[in-house]
């Protein structure tokens, strides 16, 4: 009898452990049907991410004014369609789930750094540039607004990819936890890119 | 006395009959739990071999000849080829050697090849192609045993819709084959069904390594 018991509990093992793969495997996108809240991973990414994308759109914007290199300004091109088009998404989840685009919260509070973005002039979180250098890029012209966007863009890359991060950690919903993964390793494939180019002008990253 | 020291002697070997008996149960338990063990695990191990090969495996012959992109194309029952392994994202001024033609995704030139509805009469650099797949886009390719109407007819169909691209690939095995990032499938003709369920499905899906990015101002020969 108390084989059977034996055979019986190592039955129910196997049902349950194959039980929990298959929830795994499907779970992996998109487990949760609910909406989020406004203090989940998934709506604080949304609401950052928005905000920290707009100025790279700004950014690009600004430096394909400035200069006629094609290399600086299709990759200016390929980030503010990109981002752009990101942040679309971001903001309509928001919409969809009926949730806010501010929070009285700090910046990236939901992945736990609520204290670590400064907001000094106009950047605020980190990565971003402050009024002052955004400014700036305005005003240089040729070789030297296009060493300063690289500069300027991979420290705002760098910023991106770390809050992607959490997301890919954190964020519930399938489709978003797709795009930040995506978001980290584009970024990190541009880094790259952009130390190149860099080097090719003589300079390095900040 | 004599009999005590009898029956204590016949007491000895009952204990000791005994202890053999419980130490033969154990054993047998411990084989059966160890046997039981053994079922349990290879169990698993076939049942997630099952799950994880569930889209069936054929189609050898296109392992990975790039080392940056080990792997191998796995096909699903609606005969579609999903690349199973990495696929390389990096940007690349140099040719690239991939392991499939046309090749499914992996180090790419910094230049996408403009796929808004484009078609290229001429064969195109793989490695801007591939930088289209990135963006979302799904690349229609034939050789020189694609018939002319059926050319013509895919050539319109691929002008009206935005992030896709078309062009010859005269090395590839079958007369046309449709691509996307990590996707691939051949279709017999401009008229096959599963040619716009593999547009509906990869035109900006799910695969999409860079959703959002941007089709135009690339590349446009």
């Amino acid at each position: 009898m108390r084989q059977w018991g034996l055979v019986t509990g190592a039955a129910v093992t196997a049902l349950v452990a194959t039980g929990a793969i298959t929830y795994a495997v499907a779970g992996d996108e998109g487990a949760s049907d609910a909406a989020p809240t406004a203090d989940s991973a998934d709506a604080g990414f949304a609401r950052d991410m928005a905000v920290h994308h707009q100025q790279a759109v700004e950014m690009s914007y600004v430096v394909r004014d400035r200069t006629d290199d094609e290399e600086v300004r299709r990759l200016a091109y390929d980030i503010a369609q990109t981002q752009a088009n990101q942040r679309g998404m971001l903001l309509g989840w928001l919409d969809m789930w009926e949730l806010p685009k501010v929070s009285s919260d700090p910046p990236m509070t939901w992945m736990g750094m609520g204290d670590a973005a400064a907001g000094k002039d106009g950047a605020l979180m980190p990565g971003m540039a402050t009024n002052a250098e955004m400014k700036r890029l305005g005003e240089l012209d040729g070789k030297r607004a296009e060493v300063f966007y690289l500069q300027l863009m991979t420290d705002h890359h760098k910023g991106g990819v770390h809050m992607a991060q959490a997301c890919v950690r954190a964020c519930e919903v399938g489709v978003e936890k797709r795009l930040a993964r995506g978001m980290v390793e584009g970024q990190e494939s541009e880094i790259e890119l952009m130390a190149g180019m860099l080097e090719e002008r003589g300079a390095a990253a900040r | 006395m004599g009999s005590a020291k009898k029956s204590s002697a016949s007491r000895t070997a009952r204990i000791e009959e005994m202890r053999r008996a419980e130490q033969a149960r154990e054993r047998r338990n411990r084989i059966l739990t160890i046997a039981a063990s053994v079922v349990v695990v290879a169990g698993l191990v076939a049942g997630t071999v099952v799950l994880v090969q569930s889209q069936s495996d054929d189609d050898g012959g296109s392992t990975a000849a790039d080392s940056k992109n080990p792997g191998k194309f796995v096909t699903g029952k609606d005969g579609v080829r999903t690349w199973e392994g990495t696929l390389g994202r990096n940007h690349v001024a140099k040719a690239v050697n991939y392991p499939v033609t046309p090749p499914v995704g992996g180090d790419h030139n910094p230049v996408w090849m403009n796929c808004n509805g484009d078609v290229y009469g001429d064969e195109i650099n793989n490695t801007n192609a591939v930088h289209s797949l990135e963006h979302g886009a799904v690349w229609v390719t034939y050789n020189a045993d694609a018939g002319k109407a059926d050319v013509d007819a895919l050539a319109a169909k691929v002008k009206k819709t935005p992030y896709t691209l078309m062009s010859p690939v005269d090395g590839q095995k079958d007369p046309i084959m449709l691509s996307a990032w990590g996707h691939q499938r051949t279709v017999t003709g401009a008229d096959d069904p599963d040619l716009d369920a593999f547009f509906e499905k990869f035109v900006q899906g799910e695969q999409t390594p860079e959703p959002g990015a941007a089709c135009t101002n690339g590349l446009s020969k």
